[in-house]
């Protein structure tokens, strides 16, 4: 509304300049004073009170300026003249109209950035904010890690002690007391000793499987063929009263820790051997199947006793076992091993069995894009 | 207790020091070890300080040096005798419990010539130590300025 009254009086105040002009002698100062006028309107106002401006002047000129006077009668001899001063209010309108359309482009682009800067500074507040958040926990992890190193070394060092007392000194009475001993203490005697070995076997275990989650691992491109082969002459070589059938697929190329994906084979592979002991002939095969996202997913198949489906959530948990001591010996460290290396890895483990129907061990791991052909080979 | 022994045995646990001793027996080389209870102990022998002043200044055949000692313990026992000009050719066996690849890695930077991880087992441990006696104090030339055999 504002901008209309503006109009109506710059337009209102130019007549009076031009008619107080006219009265000094001054003659034909209407037409620029006018279009000073609209031009000022269109500036300030913008398109509508500047086409209101335009018909204000309009009529007034022809009004009060044109002849026959005080009419809105335009004489043919006039029409160019006031044609004329149409065609130049509505240029002069016109161009300020696109220098007005310009500035609120401007004005809306300075907007937008304004808002899109306030909401990038507060995105970056939160990014130190997450920032700081990530440093305390690293800390507090480097804490936490630095003391479960102490307590692993600590285990190491002194549970061990007092288990090597334990049975050194039961070996030392052994021998001196052998003579004097009856049958039934020197039973009690060997189940001291063969309880501390097997303690000892376990810390031994325990601190080897907390090592895996605390070294450093080196990743380089590992050729599973190659490995396999090396760990099945390894096992072969100590199982040689055992007749075992191997069978060795296409293995790819994966990334990993070499001493750690050795190792992971080791324990599946002699946990094959182990497990399809009362098998004549035990068959083992390892063979891979390419899985999605990059990985391959290579299995370790026996036919040995297998295991109850029911239990497969307590496969790879530490010291789980799921045969008695004296059905199979072991820790039953070796899966949780299996699982922790390839957890590291980015890898899943996973198995089937059935009672007596042998078992299968899956686990995967990403693959090294190498253009490297695999052919299945016997070891 | 000999104070010429060839065998610088470190050790702070009583027990150890008893298996260790009953191996060394079985070759006949439990009379060529002193003992040093912490690793304070052992540099004052090294140096021929305190109680061990007035010994002949000849250095040992070997070391075997626990690593967790009271004290001043066995890594820097072993710094100080491979930063020291006159003791540094001194074979040292490290002989610990610890399993951990941290403390035989800086083992291994400081110089030490073997080390040894104690078997749980005792048979393992017995043959572990006398085969160490026997290597290093019997068949091992060691350097010039030790204590040599007497045949």
């Amino acid at each position: 509304m504002l901008r209309y009254g503006l109009a109506v009086v710059l337009v209102a105040v130019s007549v009076a300049i031009a008619l107080s002009l006219q009265v000094y002698e001054f003659r034909e100062i209407e037409l620029p004073v006018l279009l000073l006028a609209i031009g000022v309107v269109t500036w300030y106002a913008g398109n509508g009170p500047a086409v209101l401006a335009v018909v204000l002047s309009t009529t007034a000129f022809n009004y009060l300026f044109v002849e026959p006077l005080y009419t809105l009668y335009v004489s043919v001899r006039d029409l160019p003249y006031f044609l004329v001063f149409v065609l130049a209010a509505i240029i002069v309108a016109s161009f300020s109209a696109v220098r007005r359309r310009i500035e609120d482009n401007l004005r809306h682009a300075r907007d937008r950035l304004q808002i899109e800067l306030e909401q990038r500074e507060q995105r970056e507040a939160e990014v130190r904010k997450l920032n700081q958040e990530l440093t305390l926990r690293a800390a507090e992890l480097a804490t936490a890690n630095k003391e479960l190193e102490s307590f692993a070394y600590s285990v190491s060092h002194d549970l061990r002690a007092p288990l090597r007392h334990l049975v050194g000194y039961s070996e030392l009475l052994k021998k001196h007391a052998s003579n004097s001993l009856d049958d039934k203490s020197q039973r009690y005697m060997q189940t001291i000793l063969e309880s501390g070995k097997r303690m000892g076997n376990l810390i031994d275990d325990l601190l080897a499987f907390s090592r895996i989650g605390r070294a450093e691992t080196r990743t380089t491109a590992v050729d599973l063929q190659q490995l396999v082969r090396e760990v099945v002459s390894e096992i072969g070589a100590q199982t040689k009263q055992q007749e075992i059938s191997w069978k060795v697929g296409a293995l790819p190329v994966c990334y990993g820790d070499r001493p750690l994906l050795r190792l992971v084979l080791v324990n599946l592979l002699s946990n094959a051997v182990k497990f399809s002991g009362t098998r004549r002939p035990a068959k083992i095969e390892i063979g891979s199947v390419d899985g999605n996202g990059g990985k391959s997913e290579i299995f370790v198949s026996d036919n040995g006793v297998g295991f109850d489906m029911q239990y497969v959530n307590k496969l790879f948990g530490v010291f789980q076992r799921l045969h008695r001591a004296d059905e199979f010996e072991g820790t039953g460290i070796g899966l949780a091993t299996v699982q922790r290396i390839v957890h590291r890895h980015g890898g899943n483990v996973r198995a089937e069995g059935a009672v007596d129907q042998g078992a299968t061990f899956y686990f995967s791991l990403p693959r090294a894009n190498l253009p490297l052909e695999r052919k299945a080979s016997a070891p | 207790m000999s104070e010429l022994g060839r065998i610088l045995v470190v050790e702070d646990d009583p027990r150890d020091v008893e298996l260790t001793l009953t191996a060394l027996d079985e070759y006949k080389l439990a009379n060529e070890v002193v003992l040093a209870r912490d690793g304070k102990e052992a540099l004052d022998y090294l140096y021929c300080r305190e109680q061990f002043a007035s010994r002949s200044d000849e250095s040992p055949a070997v070391i075997l040096l626990d690593l967790k000692l009271p004290k001043v313990n066995g890594l820097e026992v072993l710094q100080q005798i491979r930063s020291d000009e006159r003791l540094k050719m001194i074979p040292v066996v490290v002989l610990t419990s610890s399993h951990e690849e941290k403390d035989m890695l800086t083992s291994y930077q400081l110089g030490v010539n073997a080390y040894v991880v104690k078997p749980v087992d005792f048979h393992e441990f017995v043959n572990a130590v006398k085969e160490l006696g026997m290597f290093w104090a019997v068949i091992n030339q060691p350097p010039p300025g030790s204590k040599k055999k007497v045949l």
